[in-house]
């Protein structure tokens, strides 16, 4: 399987040799630097896809490695989505002063114009269903529900205002995810792919990891949008493939599949010599890349060969679809140099209508289940000198209620409904403020009174510690340059290293 | 990725090449949009354009671009260019002052077409997509050498391109190569093997050939999988929940209209207003469907009038999208930042939508009901009945009633006062519990029908006018469900009188009940409609057709949602969205066309179907234009405007604009709109039969075969990918329409966290159907098809951008549906030499002869799996996981069946 090398070589060199008389243009309508002849060409910034600089490299290997058009902070991203809005009244934004309006009517003034999911009438308030405490050297807050978040407290800045418009699941999440409340737009990874690319091509560069279920708005919030579909995450499945149809098929030993894809790449190569196509060279590649992909994803879903104490560390779960083994996955993904890891962790839209998704039941076991391996993943990697170079996202899709849910006029178990004004997200990892706080909401945790964040503020940031400004990185479609971040977005300069 | 590269490179060269020839001829006149407005999209637009509009000054409109600006002079002065702001701003050497801002400054060959532009009248033009097709001569070729190229005009104008470029075009493909890449275009299918040979004998003709590909059903099929990517078909809902939808008539619609050739003018106006057509026939209806395939949001807690309004957004944007190549989801936060539409205007089309009575719900009413044999002959009864003793007016009325149940007013009108809840469809009331609706007009209608499940008996649901102890109108005793006259469990619909109301009211309901449960819930309301009494009330019979027209309401069959147009009294008016906000109305606005493009008839109806004929009328200057280069796209993976999607005037400029009129406007004249007319004479050129062989030179020049030097060898799509391995295999169904079927997936893939795995293996033929009838779950589209760039149709898809992904390889290597077609094949064949069983399966898969060298790599293959296998015969035991044993020379020769599957020369076209 040596020729194929000689061969990208060869092609490599035609198209360099091609390209040489016209280096100028190259390097203008990429956006490298209109040097020289830049008055004739300069402005090849307007309308063209102004970041990926392809190569024949990505001709052959979409997911070829690019370098990012700024210095960045990290290599790669963590991205823990808790699907269904984790409360923020329980975790992290402590509010004392709603623990005297427990389970009294709420004041009309904060009904005012407002419109929520399920609430009806007037609802009572519900007080903080936790305790909290002040933890490690920066003192911040955490509820007792996280006790080993204690030991990362000081990694992690946090920001304690985020907003969205968006007050349903689907929408939400979609926004969180894309940009857009609605579908049809590129995915934060996706984007992260097409822009840079994966520094290991044996397995895919953008890695989705679910528990408990998939996100709500389904396969969109990892879809490509309108970038090539080469680009939308993979689902690396706990129960059977990780990968689907990876495992060869019975019968067909990986020897005899060898010589499968050797003999299709040899008649392969002489439709290559035949009709000259270029493209031929490119599913030649794609042969290889499937069966080295064969070997490197079953070896880096295998969490068993981990030595005990990190497993331990984890609390995983073998053989189970986990949030510990995906927490366990997503290290040992970014360490092989996968781009973007999104896990997403379903369970946490705690109404309170059922003992499973009520405060004081349901969302305690999502709090444990979570707890744990979340610190876990944020030491490991330290201890391996990773987390310099990774970005860690915590958050859900939106906040929830002080108030206490009322579902069609009845108040059941303690369980508070969406809510978009304000709820808490965190990020740790490279290039970021260890330890900071920004944001803060009123007495009741209803709104952000300072240090208010947007969606699309996150995304900004999120691409910035990447190497991209927001604004720049951009790919047009329908005639029009798109971008993460729509028309929106501030990076948080206040989390920054 | 590659290609966009390669053709910014190549447009760039032809840039450069352009401003060296303006430069030595400087007294041409300048053309406005060839020229000049090129210069102005690309260095001014974005400040000074739809959006903003620095310095009050913008180069978006002809009256803004040479009107006053905030300095109080215009910044063109026609004829003067030394006079013109614009001009000096060009020359300054200060940054500060210097246009564009803090950017390089203009080329000198810019500077001077904008300087003779302004000098010469500072003429304005229209961008070219906006202009009437007009009639376009075919150009003569000067060179002979092209001669035996030339089979029909099509090739005139490739060849004149061709010439300019020095390139000359390559010979015709071979017979065989030529009979599977037409039949791929046409059927989406390998060829049939008689027809097959007698193309390539010679026995029949290259165009009778084709014409017999076009006779097969299978080319509406091929074709279908196109524009139902365009309507963003797909058989759920979509959203959170994404539950299932009965929409697959829609789907067989299309197919039949495709084969049918219905023209493209009727295919539109059917799709777009079929429900406003005079007496629509069924198949009118169903295809309004086309604009049902918006997403319908059954989340809990969503409002309904945010998701119809996406929804109506959704149809604006997908009708652009598909019939003008315009991006007009742009103008509905602001005017476009770069082509001619204003903001208003964007509400304006709207408003021709906006008037439907589809509000998400989540039961997608209205749905049009299909009823069976015997109820159609009921039906006929009950309207016969109603016409004779009433008239044709009030038999229509009960006809649309029985048909879709429109008019109705769903219960999410209605608000809370005390004890009870609105959630999902429905209204609850418990003990005491209240509600109203505002402005009900039951038209002096004496009859009010509701929708209902009962939770107990002995309740009463009382109607009021205005308030809660206002008028009673009619009161309605409450039955347990399955209490009915049927028995069934679920929502019954019934009736009640109520008194003569002619004018519009308030609707209060209440419930009396005398159980003493304050939380008890006795009534789950889903709907209240009004209708006049069945005529002839003192007939004899007339309670007989008041219970089959009850029986018919409650009949229970297949449903698909159609449009069907708001009644005057339940008109809606459409607003302007401030910054496209739909919650901050601003004015209301009329329906109405963008007023760059064809005007408006007065002898258009007034409505969305005036607007569908507006969109087919011949002076539509973008809709032919677009259909005509998505065809192109097609056949050739790439359009003539290679922006498929856009046609603005950030699009790529046509490669052949000549050949793009002259296809658009004989497509609309000569062609009739015939889309297999069309097809037809782009596969009848020397252009479309071309060898795809790529010399070295070729690639050096024209890497992206922008000037058709050589033919196309496209790499098959989803659908194909899977029908093919299928159909050479034996194995494929010939079944067509129905219900979207379930071919096997991997275990976990429909995983929802809630509401659990509804992924039935279809059994029997069902198995083996082609592509298009695949059951396609939006939020967890059929995985193998994903993989091939087909997408979720959860928006409009106006083109897959192919992709190669070791994960396809995975699909065709491993996925078991390609096992059992490996296997399958590989059990076909006869067995007497091995050397001609492996060149035959070759010869059936690829149509192609099977070269002494390939023939050694498989041949090889064939024998080192065998000796595998022999050596361990357990491997033989569940052979592929197929759950038989089969012998060794049976599991090598499907081993060699998986790798002929996966060659080149089987995953693309030729």
């Amino acid at each position: 399987m040596d020729r194929i090398e000689k061969l990208i070589a060869e092609q490599r060199l035609t198209e360099a040799q091609f390209n040489s008389r016209r280096h100028f243009i190259k390097d203008c309508t990429l956006g490298l630097g209109g040097l020289a002849l830049g008055g004739l060409f300069n402005s090849c910034s307007t309308g063209t896809p102004k970041t990926p600089r392809y190569t024949l490299d990505r001709s052959l290997n979409p997911m070829a490695a690019l370098p990012a058009p700024f210095l960045p902070k990290v290599k790669s991203v963590i991205y823990l989505h808790m699907v269904g809005a984790p409360s923020q009244l329980e975790l992290f934004d402590y509010k004392p002063e709603l623990a005297k309006l427990h389970n009294k009517p709420c004041p009309p003034s904060l009904l005012d114009e407002k419109k929520f999911a399920f609430i009806q009438g007037v609802p009572n308030m519900l007080g903080p269903q936790a305790t909290f405490n002040r933890a490690g050297a920066t003192g911040n807050w955490v509820s007792n529900h996280l006790p080993h978040f204690k030991k990362i407290i000081d990694e992690v800045a946090f920001l304690k205002a985020v907003h969205t418009d968006q007050f349903n699941h689907g929408p939400a999440q979609l926004l969180m995810q894309t940009g857009s409340p609605r579908v049809g737009r590129p995915s934060i990874g996706s984007w992260v792919t097409y822009g840079l690319g994966s520094e290991n091509n044996n397995l895919p560069g953008f890695v989705v990891l679910t528990s408990g279920g998939t996100p709500d708005a389904g396969k969109s919030v990892w879809g490509s949008g309108f970038l090539p579909s080469v680009y939308q995450g993979v689902h690396c499945r706990s129960k059977g493939d990780p990968v689907l149809y990876l495992k060869d098929p019975k019968g067909v030993s990986r020897g005899l599949k060898k010589k499968v894809l050797e003999s299709i790449n040899e008649i392969n190569y002489q439709e290559y010599q035949k009709f000259g196509d270029p493209e031929v060279l490119t599913r030649i590649n794609q042969y290889e890349m499937a069966y080295r992909m064969q070997v490197s994803v079953p070896e880096v879903m295998d969490i068993d060969k981990e030595p005990d104490t990190i497993k331990e560390m984890y609390g995983v779960k073998p053989g189970k679809e986990a949030f510990a083994n995906n927490c366990l996955l997503a290290r040992k993904m970014v360490e092989q140099g996968v781009r973007f890891v999104q896990l997403y962790d379903w369970g946490w839209d705690s109404h309170g209508a059922s003992p499973g998704e009520a405060l004081d039941s349901g969302f305690l076991r999502k709090c444990k289940e979570t707890d744990r391996p979340i610190s876990a993943l944020i030491l490991d990697l330290k201890q391996r000198g990773l987390l310099e170079e990774t970005l860690i996202v915590w958050g859900g899709e939106f906040g929830r209620t002080p108030m206490w849910e009322n579902r069609l006029g009845i108040q059941n178990s303690p369980g508070r409904d969406h809510q978009g004004d304000a709820f808490t997200m965190w990020m740790a990892g490279g290039g970021i403020k260890k330890g900071a706080v920004h944001g803060a909401t009123d007495e009741i945790g209803y709104s952000g009174v300072e240090g208010r964040v947007s969606v699309h503020d996150i995304q900004a940031t999120i691409l910035h510690l990447l190497g991209f400004h927001h604004e720049e990185f951009t790919y047009d479609f329908q005639g029009r340059p798109f971008r993460l971040t729509d028309v929106a977005g501030n990076i948080i300069n206040e989390i920054l290293a | 990725m590659r290609k966009e590269f390669k053709l910014f490179i190549v447009l760039g060269f032809l840039t450069f090449l352009y401003f060296v020839f303006i430069n030595l001829m400087p007294e041409k006149k300048i053309d406005f949009s060839a020229q000049v407005k090129p210069i102005l999209n690309k260095h001014c637009i974005s400040c000074h354009g739809g959006v903003k509009k620095n310095a009050g000054f913008s180069v978006l409109f002809e009256a803004e671009a040479l009107g006053i600006t905030q300095s109080g002079q215009p910044a063109i002065v026609p004829g003067n260019a030394s006079k013109s702001e614009l001009i000096r701003r060009l020359h300054y050497t200060d940054t500060e002052m210097r246009m564009p801002y803090k950017k390089p400054a203009l080329s000198k060959s810019e500077i001077k077409i904008l300087t003779d532009w302004i000098d010469q009248g500072a003429e304005w033009g229209s961008h070219w997509a906006y202009l009437p097709v007009e009639k376009v001569e075919t150009p003569l070729t000067a060179s002979s050498s092209s001669d035996n190229f030339i089979a029909n005009p099509i090739d005139y104008f490739v060849a004149t391109r061709m010439e300019d470029k020095g390139l000359l075009p390559n010979p015709s493909a071979p017979k065989n190569i030529l009979a599977r890449r037409l039949s791929f275009d046409i059927t989406g299918l390998p060829p049939d093997p008689g027809h097959f040979s007698s193309f390539t004998s010679g026995e029949i003709s290259y165009e009778t050939y084709l014409d017999l590909l076009f006779q097969s059903s299978a080319y509406g099929e091929k074709w279908a999988s196109w524009w139902l990517d365009l309507a963003r078909y797909a058989d759920t809902m979509g959203f959170e929940k994404d539950p299932g939808r009965t929409i697959w008539q829609y789907r067989d619609w299309v197919i039949r209209a495709l084969n049918r050739d219905l023209p493209f003018g009727q295919f539109t106006i059917t799709q777009l207003a079929g429900d406003l057509l005079p007496d629509p026939s069924t198949d009118q209806l169903i295809a309004t469907a086309f604009h049902r395939n918006t997403m319908n949001n059954d989340e809990g807690g969503t409002d309904d009038e945010e998701f119809r309004v996406a929804a109506v957004i959704d149809r604006v944007n997908t009708t652009f999208d598909v019939w003008q190549s315009t991006t007009m989801s742009c103008v509905q936060c602001h005017s476009h930042p770069y082509d001619p539409f204003k903001h208003n205007e964007y509400y304006q089309v709207m408003a021709f939508f906006n008037n439907t009575r589809d509000e998400d719900v989540s039961d997608e009413t209205p749905n049009l009901m299909h009823f069976n044999q015997e109820d159609e002959i009921k039906i006929e009864k009950t309207l016969d009945w109603i016409s004779d003793f009433g008239d044709s007016k009030t038999a229509n009325i009960f006809k649309d009633f029985i048909r879709y149940k429109e008019p109705k007013y769903p219960s999410h009108h209605f608000e809370i006062l005390k004890n009870g809840f609105v959630s999902g469809p429905a209204m609850g009331l418990r003990k005491g519990g209240a509600a109203f609706m505002k402005n009900v007009n039951p038209l002096g209608y004496q009859k009010l029908y509701l929708k209902y499940v009962g939770k107990t008996n002995g309740a009463k649901l009382v109607f009021r006018k205005n308030s809660l102890d206002g008028k009673i109108i009619g009161t309605f005793n409450i039955k347990k469900e399955g209490n009915n006259p049927n028995g069934s469990k679920g929502p019954v619909i019934a009736t009640l009188d109520i008194s003569k109301e002619t004018a519009p009211f308030d609707l209060y309901v209440s419930l009396q009940t005398s159980n003493s449960q304050f939380q008890r819930e006795h009534l789950q309301l889903h709907w209240i409609a009004f209708l006049p009494e069945i005529p002839g009330i003192d007939k004899k019979g007339h309670a007989i057709v008041n219970n089959s027209l009850i029986e018919l309401l409650n009949t229970k069959g297949d449903l698909t949602p159609i449009m069907v147009e708001n009644p005057q009294h339940m008109k809606r008016k459409t607003h302007v969205f401030d910054r496209g906000n739909w919650r901050v109305k601003k004015e209301a606005v009329p329906p109405g066309v963008p007023q760059t493009l064809n005007p408006w008839e007065e002898r258009w109806e007034n409505n969305r179907l005036g607007f569908a004929k507006w969109l087919v009328d011949k002076e539509n200057p973008l809709t032919a234009r677009t259909l005509v280069n998505r065809v192109w796209y097609q056949i050739f993976g790439r359009g003539l405007v290679n922006t498929i999607e856009d046609m603005g005037t950030m699009s790529d400029p046509p490669s052949h604009p000549a050949l793009l009129d002259w296809l658009a406007y004989e497509f609309m004249h000569s062609m009739n709109w015939s889309v297999k007319t069309l097809i037809k004479t782009i596969l009848m050129s020397s252009t479309y039969q071309q060898s795809s062989v790529i010399s070295k030179e070729k690639l050096a020049v024209d890497s992206e075969n922008t000037y058709y030097a050589r033919g196309p060898r496209l790499r098959l799509s989803a659908e194909q990918i899977r029908d093919q391995a299928l159909y050479i295999s034996g194995l494929l169904s010939d079944k067509m329409y129905g219900p979207g079927v379930m071919p096997p997936q991997p275990e976990g893939i429909w995983e929802h966290a809630y509401l659990g795995n509804l992924w039935k293996t279809s059994t029997g033929s069902d198995r083996y159907r082609r592509g298009v009838y695949t059951y396609l779950k939006r939020t967890s589209p059929y995985p193998s098809m994903i993989t091939f760039d087909a997408g979720s149709r959860e928006v409009c898809l106006v083109g897959r951008s192919p992709t190669n992904t070791p994960l396809q390889a995975l699909v065709t290597l491993n996925d078991p549906v390609y096992l059992e077609a490996a296997m399958h094949f590989a059990k076909n064949q006869q067995r007497e030499k091995i050397e001609n069983t492996i060149s035959e399966m070759y010869q059936k898969a690829t149509f192609r002869d099977l070269e002494a060298k390939k023939m050694e790599t498989l041949l090889t293959l064939f024998y080192e799996s065998k000796k595998v296998f022999e050596a361990d015969p357990d491997q033989l035991k569940d052979f592929f996981g197929l759950g038989e044993a089969v012998d060794a020379t049976t599991a090598s020769l499907a081993i060699v069946a998986n790798a002929i599957m996966n060659l080149d020369e089987f995953l693309t076209h030729g």
